[in-house]
């Protein structure tokens, strides 16, 4: 293995043979830096290092391990979509040239090597790979730019609700924390209820906009200290009917997942198991499983936190009190998973 | 003479060779030393088992390889059949050629042996 350091990119020639090696290395060492390996082994070890390859002149026929096993490694570690591979060959194994081409190889460089063209036609498409690479790179950072001014546009709104319901803004924030371990370890302990991480990051995230309806509330039933009258009680239920008018109203701030689960968290957070909540009397199943989370959350928040009306539970009271059934029916295995992770909470 | 003119005697393409090193000469010649040792660890006899080639096809094809980016057309071009005959299953044949090409090769490793440093 051989190595020189400068700020040039940097290809990486791939030849048992040192003549070939050689002749590869004059031909473009004034214009990149050059890194050699003389099998595939050597050759993984650097693809794989932190190293920032611009492209790969690939023997096929090498001893140790091939240019197609090379080749199969690159693409088990999705490298062959960032780093262009040229096949060095003769032309007297077609079908081992089919074979690389198929695995993502692209382009053959014949021997005996042709210096001019081998330079125009590398230099192309290292080029064309940085320059794709680098857009990919200014995508990605601007998506996640988006997402974060999205997410932070839905914080500020749940927190211009909670602040109005005389609560911190922390309220939200803790129930999306609940929400993140629960759901994770209720997609982990039960198949049925599986879903992969992205999708339990952005029901943690739309769990923020549960209360978004509280805003259409009246302060006189917002902030009432006693106890609500049935009426009362009638007019407050309806924060979960008009959360979902409201998000209505602004399905651009967010993506079309974190808006699916939002709108339906919104609605069915204060569903019950046994069919016995609102604003569907929904049971069971009927229920979604990140709405059912996010409904034990919020009931579990509410226990441990002083309101205008009460005083705050202790943790250990908290979860009996859920589990015992005094704050309505919830799933089993939710319940289950919820003693399970308590001390989590707790912490 | 020098090592260069002798093996343009030879049918070297001396001038394509120094053009595919970029006009560098000397790194061509250090590289035509280096052809002796990879000669010496590749070294193909015609005695070689019919049945089972598969590392008779390794080596011949590096000698190819390496012969053809030094223009050392003798060398290159009977190897390249040699490879050709071997990946067709004909080894026999593969032989006979190698049998021809085997004291040109001698004669032009000689040569540049005679220059070794």
């Amino acid at each position: 293995m051989k190595v020189q350091m400068n700020k040039k990119k940097t290809i990486l020639i791939v030849d048992d043979v040192e003549i070939n090696r050689t002749i590869l290395a004059e031909i473009f060492k004034d214009e990149y830096e050059i890194m050699e390996a003389c099998n595939g082994v050597q050759a993984m070890e650097i693809i794989n290092s932190k190293l920032e390859i611009s492209a790969v002149l690939l023997d096929l026929l090498m001893p140790e391990m091939d240019g197609l096993q090379v080749l199969e490694e690159m693409n088990r570690s999705k490298k062959i979509n960032r780093i262009p591979v040229f096949l060095i060959t003769a032309a007297d194994s077609e079908k081992k040239l089919t074979e690389g081409y198929n695995l993502g190889a692209i382009d053959v460089i014949r021997k005996p090597f042709m210096p001019h063209f081998l330079k125009c036609r590398i230099s192309n498409v290292v080029e064309l790979y940085a320059h794709r690479n680098q857009l990919e790179i200014i995508v990605k950072e601007q998506v996640e730019r988006l997402d974060r001014l999205n997410q932070s546009m839905i914080e500020t709104l749940a927190a211009v609700i909670e602040f109005r319901d005389g609560e911190s803004g922390e309220h939200v924030k803790r129930i999306s924390g609940l929400t993140s371990i629960l759901m994770k370890e209720v997609s982990d302990t039960y198949p049925e209820y599986h879903l992969p991480e992205s999708e339990i990051d952005k029901i943690s995230r739309s769990s923020t906009l549960h209360d978004v309806g509280k805003i259409s509330i009246p302060d006189s039933i917002l902030n009432k200290p006693g106890r609500l009258t049935k009426e009362e009680f009638e007019v407050m239920k309806q924060h979960t009917t008009k959360g979902c008018e409201i998000l209505q109203t602004i399905p651009d701030i967010m993506d079309e997942g974190i808006y699916k689960y939002s709108y339906d968290i919104c609605r069915h957070h204060h569903e019950r198991w046994d069919g016995k909540g609102y604003p569907d009397g929904l049971s069971g199943n009927e229920i979604s499983i990140w709405a059912q989370v996010v409904s034990v959350a919020d009931v579990y928040d509410a226990l441990t936190s002083e309101r205008c009306y009460k005083k705050a539970f202790s943790h250990d009271t908290a979860v009996q009190m859920i589990v015992d059934g005094e704050c309505g029916a919830f799933n089993p295995k939710i319940l289950e998973v919820f003693t399970k992770v308590a001390d989590r909470i707790k912490k | 003479m020098d090592l260069l003119e002798e093996l343009k005697a030879k049918d070297v393409n001396v001038e394509e060779a120094i053009e595919r090193f970029l006009g560098n000469a000397s790194l061509y010649e250090k590289m035509l030393m280096k052809f002796l040792d990879l000669m010496n660890d590749m070294a193909v006899d015609t005695d070689f088992d019919c049945n089972e080639y598969d590392d008779i096809i390794e080596k011949t094809h590096a000698i190819k390889g390496a012969a053809g980016n030094l223009s050392i057309n003798p060398i290159y071009e009977a190897y390249t059949e040699i490879v050709n005959l071997l990946r067709a299953k004909q080894p026999e044949q593969a032989k006979l050629i190698l049998e021809k090409i085997l004291p040109v090769q001698n004669d032009i490793i000689d040569c540049i042996k005679k220059y070794h440093k």
